[in-house]
């Protein structure tokens, strides 16, 4: 006979604790409990029976693994908050004492934590913590953006802005960026880093005011943990890449508002900084490139293009190698209608060939940004695909290029077309150049391949923009919906037609019913066959049946009032559990089926509208 | 008069200043030459005349006395108010008595006399005539004897006469000091206040310092100066150690100055140094900890996400209405879709600090729990039955049916040969019908409630069993061929009645005489025990010689009851059963019995007479039961919506447990050939079962629903009262709660 059980001393009981008995085991308090979770991201686990994991109670509290806990209670950051628990003490009796000198010592000896080996912990390998990078991302160019207050020290604001313009020059330098959304909430960009997809979200450029029901400490240590997974994650890209991290900062340059221009890519192997030199780089960085091609990895060697003609020579090459491995199952959701496409075979290949074409999309033009263009998105995005871009020097200094500059193609501006007078060359300027909306930018980006500019033309009504992360399957598509009516149309009236010819067709063919009886089955179907051609009905007519009865019986289903019925009772030999299973998939089906005819109707509201306008004017 | 008083103060003075030793003689001439004296003469006059009303006038001599009697503090001020005076005196006079030149009675010459010297300057000043002398006594030791204490020379001081109440307060009245006058406790007698105490009283009364001298402004006296001293106020050498530098502090300095060679003592580091510096963090090789799952990403956004949405996405008011005034937690997008027509147009997201601080929360405060996603098809999940249309025949339609004027139609039973239907309803009407074309042959009409109406099961013979209030009769169906007839009634009436049984049974079986024999009145009519309710239940067994009946209530055994119709002979099996019996039923092969109470089936041998097994069907309430024609499998329906499905030869928990009627199920019937039966329910719906059974034991049964029938009307709550199968054809007969008798055809 085994040992008797007691109750709490295993399963449940003992792998969870509640969090109250997590903080008295840990012996600190629960602000310094909430920073080392975040911090070592420890989150609460749902414990499959909460009474068996709380000695029976139910009350609503939060748990966490034991193991975790004795896990936390090993940790350095955990003594550095105690020690700074004492600093505390010791610096407030200090200052309530008046020994400002004692107080000056202890506050230049204050326990600082490091949070190196959580990084490592957390993360592995680099592909770990590039994997976990987007929310990262998403914060540091918050805070990037957000005003200095009491609580936001101007230091952090300015490591946050510098840690995102590294970013960007990074991504700029690899041209991985893939995606770009203008949402109402700000900017999405996608990336692709190491194989991994970075998604992150750029707020629009205005000032953000911190709401008060926001926990500014709890958005602090997340930011204190970012900070410091992004320095890493920097440092590693930027030395796999040849370069020197930090990016030596111009602080001229800074502050007249240069931007990403302020900071200067340097290789390795160069000598320590010349000021001269890292203006060279910033200026025509392609040159220096062309070195780091041969040094850095694969996926970002393929960018270093334009101007040189041995990078140009390898450029096909991998980007045939790219087509293979983008070649993913997810589709893009770029109107592949537009191009002449309609021969290739499948879906897939459609979007993804354009994909590997379009790193350097913007390579042959040149690109000068109207004032009420934001500058950091547009010039992010196109340095990103080579195109060349110049500003105005209301939108911050640093400009390759002035405005009257004979090599710029596109000028993206974003305000309502004015009559002016202008002088001749002015007009000779505009007549060969290009004026677009910034959307076309973004949609040209999507596509992969640079759209037709007249629909984006200044003053027009612009297309919608679509998201290029596409939607869950079997949503509302709304490519398909201009399109749609007429071509649904077109093929809903002959089959209508098909089908009541068919039935007059039953009655006397005896083919017909065989081809009927046998449209399930392959073996009946190759009987059906011979019979027809006993009867003497030759093969293109007969396949043809097939086909119509085919589609025919793929629309009875929905029709079938018989077979519903029949379902219905068969329901009723379910198991309770079973039975609830398709309750439920079946209230999530309708749902979704809700929305997509929601947004159907809306549209045909939409289209009524339209038409009744066209029909009033 | 002067004279008088001069004496008088020359002895005050001289009791006074008892502690100095002067000659009388001296002082005598004292005396003289002070009579003269301006000083002298001032004092005499205070001393003139009113000596207690005005004692103020001489001042020192007055706290000179105070001093005596009572309060030496006052006695130093006014020494020093004394001294002072005697100062500005000093300034004014020469530092000597002025001499008076007298012709000497002696030598007859010019002679410079100089006042007497005086050694008590105010001495003179003696006001008092008597002054008691006892010191600082208890003064009640003299309260018996009449006098208060002694004076300096030994003699008694007399008790100074005290007026009664009245001279009191005529004192009060006429006496203009007696406010300000206390009582003296040495001299026993009321004392007016001198004016310096008056003066003491008022000032402690203003809350002033009650020294009318004390200047509490006075200027400070610079003791200690800021000027410094020429000459030095020691005139010691200079120490060395002022010099020559300290032994201890230089070896201090040395220590501090070997432990910052030894590197014991460090520059405390800059700022910068302590801020962390990034390195190749995942050059070294990694831990063997698996790594923690990542977090899950944020859903990415979608078209309606978009600052140009195509219009569709756009809300209408309503939906507009509805996001607003949903919590913000039930809203399934935390933004409103909105089109902006240019990109400059585009504000600030407002909610996006709060949205990331969601998202943080998210991270660290929510469990993650991983979903895995059924990525099947629902209807999958329904279980592939054959088709019904393979599993004909069935009922499917409704060929015709019968009404019951009056009352539910409750009790229905089908001939053996399946062509005759009798069917009872509670207004006591019993109707005999055709099964194909619905013609009613013949009408009984009772007093009372028809309980239930059953064929006997035998082939060879042709009558029914009819249960009305406390009775069972049985009835000879007319147009009945004439050998089935002879051989009913040789059955039902045998010329021979069998014995009767040793004791006397409770259950009475009468038939009427063959003369009175027709067909509207019952050829056998049993008794049920007197008090007994209308049974509710009559089933034959299989064989037709035995059938049993079930009356409701608490009647004996149960309301059990098995009669045997060759006897003659009616017994109830159980003396006491557990439970309120529902149903009984019988085995179709075996002598097992299964009795039905409220929540449990038991089944009794009876020709070993024990229980056998009993089933627990996990019903509330059971309704209606059915055994199927193999006896393996019994089907259990009860009033709460469930049907048991059991294997008897398995477990006594079922098989399976169905539940598809919307109400209560009020009665089951197995196809006695067919395999099919049918449930009928409160909701008025029929539904019709394929029940195929093996005769594999490892094969489980295959139950198929195959039809639901409708038709039958609810009526106050109650659908289809009662069904049972044609016993040759797949045809169900159904009685309802609306009065109709219905059949319905394959």
């Amino acid at each position: 006979m085994g040992r008797l059980k007691q109750r709490g001393k295993a399963g449940a009981a003992k792998n969870y604790v509640t969090r109250t008995s997590a903080i008295k085991k840990l012996q600190c308090s629960l602000a310094d409990f909430r920073r080392l979770c975040i911090l070592k991201g420890i989150f609460p686990r749902e414990p499959r029976s909460r009474k068996r994991a709380n000695k029976g109670s139910s009350a609503p509290t939060s748990f966490y693994y034991a193991k975790d806990i004795a896990y936390l209670a090993h940790e350095p950051v955990l003594k550095k908050l105690r020690e700074h628990k004492a600093f505390a003490k010791k610096l407030s009796r200090a200052l309530g004492r008046g020994e400002w000198s004692s107080a000056k010592i202890l506050e230049e000896n204050k326990p600082i934590y490091r949070l190196d080996h959580i990084i490592k912990e957390r993360y592995p390998t680099f592909i770990d913590a590039v994997r976990d990078m987007d929310d990262a991302l998403c914060m540091v160019f918050l805070f990037a953006s957000l005003p200095t207050t009491t609580r936001l020290l101007p230091e952090l604001m300015e490591n946050c802005s510098r840690l995102a313009a590294e970013w960007q020059l990074y991504i700029m330098r690899s041209q991985s960026l893939r995606k770009v959304f203008l949402s109402i909430k700000g900017v999405y960009y996608q990336a692709e880093i190491m194989d991994q997809t970075v998604t992150w979200l750029v707020p629009y450029q205005f000032t953000q005011n911190i709401p008060a029901d926001v926990d500014v400490r709890v958005m602090l240590t997340f930011l204190e943990l970012y900070q410091t997974l992004l320095g890493f994650i920097l440092f590693k890209l930027y030395t796999d890449a040849g370069l020197v991290y930090p990016p030596p900062l111009d602080a001229k340059k800074d502050e007249s508002a240069a931007g990403i221009g302020a900071f200067s890519l340097q290789d390795i192997t160069q000598p320590a900084a010349q000021p001269s030199r890292a203006k060279a780089v910033e200026l025509d960085g392609r040159k220096i490139s062309t070195k780091d091609v041969r040094q850095t990895i694969k996926n970002i060697e393929a960018s270093y293009s334009t101007h040189d003609p041995d990078v140009e020579m390898s450029n096909p090459e991998t980007a045939t190698r790219e087509v293979e491995e983008e070649f993913i199952p997810q589709a893009s959701l770029s109107n592949p209608g537009v191009s002449v496409s309609t021969e290739l075979p499948t879906l897939q290949s459609i979007s993804s060939l354009p994909q590997s074409l379009s790193i350097s999309l913007f390579s042959p033009y040149t690109f000068f940004l109207s004032r009420e263009v934001s500058r950091p998105i547009f010039e992010f995005m196109v340095r990103s695909f080579g195109g060349k871009i110049g500003w105005s020097t209301s939108s911050g200094s640093g400009s390759p290029f002035e405005e009257t500059d004979e090599t710029i193609t596109h000028v993206i501006i974003d305000r309502p077309l004015v009559g002016r007078e202008e002088s001749p060359s002015q007009r000779e300027l505009r007549l060969r150049r290009k004026y677009v909306q910034p959307q076309w930018i973004v949609d040209c980006i999507n596509s992969g391949k640079i759209l037709l500019e007249g629909p984006y033309d200044q003053g027009k009504t612009l297309p919608p923009h679509l998201s290029p992360f596409g939607e869950y399957e079997g949503a509302y598509d709304p490519a398909a919906g201009p399109l749609g009516p007429s071509g649904v149309e077109q093929e809903s009236e002959p089959e209508a037609d098909e089908v009541s010819e068919a039935d007059e067709e039953d009655q006397g063919d005896p083919v017909q019913v065989a081809v009927k009886a046998a449209t399930g089955d392959s073996i009946e179907l190759r009987a059906a066959e011979l019979a027809a051609e006993a009867a003497g009905v030759d093969y293109g007519t007969f396949e043809a049946k097939v086909k119509k009865l085919n589609r025919k019986q793929m629309k009875k289903p929905f029709t079938d009032g018989v077979e519903d019925g029949e379902k219905d009772m068969n329901k009723m030999m379910m198991s309770n559990k079973q039975k609830k299973l398709y309750e439920k998939m079946k209230y999530s089906q309708k749902k979704k089926e809700i929305e997509v005819s929601k947004t159907g109707i809306s549209l045909d509201a939409v289209l009524m509208s339209s038409i009744a306008g066209d029909t009033g004017y | 008069m002067a004279l008088d008083d001069a004496k008088r103060s020359s002895r005050k003075r001289k009791e006074s200043q008892d502690e100095y030793s002067f000659s009388k003689a001296h002082q005598d001439a004292g005396n003289l030459e002070m009579m003269s004296d301006e000083e002298a003469g001032g004092g005499v006059d205070s001393d003139d005349g009113q000596l207690e009303e005005f004692p103020e006038i001489d001042v020192a001599s007055d706290s000179e006395e105070e001093e005596d009697e009572s309060d030496e503090q006052s006695d130093g001020e006014s020494y020093d108010d004394n001294e002072e005076e005697e100062e500005s005196d000093d300034s004014e006079i020469p530092l000597f008595p002025k001499s008076k030149n007298v012709i000497s009675d002696i030598t007859g010459k010019l002679k410079r006399i100089y006042p007497e010297i005086e050694p008590d300057y105010d001495s003179d000043s003696s006001t008092e005539d008597t002054t008691n002398r006892v010191g600082d006594v208890p003064m009640h030791w003299y309260d018996d004897l009449p006098h208060v204490g002694y004076d300096i020379n030994g003699k008694q001081v007399l008790r100074p006469a005290r007026g009664d109440e009245l001279d009191k307060f005529l004192a009060t009245v006429e006496d203009p000091s007696s406010w300000t006058s206390a009582f003296d406790k040495n001299a026993q007698a009321d004392k007016p206040l001198t004016t310096e105490e008056l003066d003491i009283i008022k000032r402690l009364y203003a809350g002033e310092v009650p020294d009318a001298t004390y200047d509490p402004y006075e200027p400070t006296t610079e003791w200690f100066t800021s000027k410094q001293e020429v000459m030095p106020l020691s005139g010691a050498p200079e120490p060395k150690r002022r010099w020559i530098p300290s032994k201890w502090e230089k070896q201090k300095v040395m220590k501090i100055v070997r432990a910052i060679r030894q590197g014991r003592i460090v520059p405390s580091k800059t700022k910068a140094a302590q801020k962390l510096e990034v390195y190749s963090i995942w050059s070294e090789p990694s831990s063997s900890h698996p790594p923690p799952l990542p977090a899950p990403k944020p859903p990415l956004p979608t078209n309606s996400e978009s600052y140009n949405p195509p219009e569709e996405y756009l809300p209408t008011e309503e939906e507009q209405k509805a996001w607003e005034t949903l919590d913000p937690e039930d809203r399934e997008r935390d933004y409103l879709p909105k089109k902006y027509s240019s990109l400059r147009l585009v504000p600030a997201y407002d909610r996006f600090i709060k949205d990331r601080f969601n998202r943080q929360l998210d991270l660290y405060m929510a469990p993650r729990i991983q979903r895995v996603k059924l990525n099947i098809d629902p209807n999958t999940l329904i279980p592939k039955l054959p088709s019904p249309s393979s599993l004909k025949p069935f009922p499917i339609y409704r060929s015709l049916s019968l009404n019951h004027a009056k009352g539910r139609a409750r009790a229905l039973s089908i001939s053996p040969d399946g062509l005759w239907v009798i069917s009872g309803n509670e207004g006591g009407v019993v109707s005999l019908w055709e099964v194909n074309i619905g013609r009613e042959v013949k009408k009984w009409t009772f007093e009372g409630k028809i309980g239930a109406v059953e064929w006997c099961p035998r082939t060879d013979v042709s009558y029914f069993a009819v249960a009305i209030n406390d009775t069972i009769q049985m009835f000879i169906p007319p147009n009945v061929s004439a050998p089935v007839l002879s051989l009913t009634q040789s059955v039902l009436a045998p010329t021979t009645l069998p014995p009767a049984p040793s004791t006397p049974s409770l259950v009475k079986w009468v038939t009427p005489p063959s003369s009175a024999w027709s067909v509207d009145l019952p050829i056998l009519t049993i008794h049920l025990p007197a008090s007994t309710e209308v049974p509710t239940q009559l089933i034959w067994h299989r064989r037709g010689d035995y059938f049993a009946t079930v009356s409701s209530g608490t009647a004996y055994g149960g309301g059990v009851w098995i009669h045997q119709v060759t006897r003659r002979h009616s017994q109830a099996p159980f003396k006491k059963i557990r439970g309120v019996v529902q149903l009984v039923l019988f085995h179709p092969l075996k002598p097992h019995f299964f009795v039905a109470t409220q929540q449990y089936v038991r089944i009794y041998n009876l020709s070993e007479q024990k229980l056998l097994k009993t089933l627990l069907p996990g019903i509330k309430w059971i309704s209606s039961m059915d055994v199927h024609p193999s006896g393996d499998h019994l089907i259990v329906g009860g009033y709460d919506r469930k049907l048991c499905w059991f294997d008897l030869e398995l477990s006594e928990k079922p098989y399976k447990v169905l539940r598809y009627h919307s109400r209560a199920i009020r009665s089951l019937h197995f196809h006695p050939s067919y395999p099919l039966f049918a449930s009928s329910s409160d909701d008025g719906s029929i539904q019709v079962f394929h029940s195929r059974v093996y005769n594999d034991l490892m094969t489980d049964p295959l139950i198929v629903p195959l039809k639901i029938l409708r038709g039958h009307e609810v009526r106050e709550g109650l659908g289809v009262l009662q069904v049972k199968w044609c016993s040759r054809q797949p045809w169900l007969v159904s009685g309802g709660a609306d009065g109709n008798v219905s059949v319905w055809c394959s």
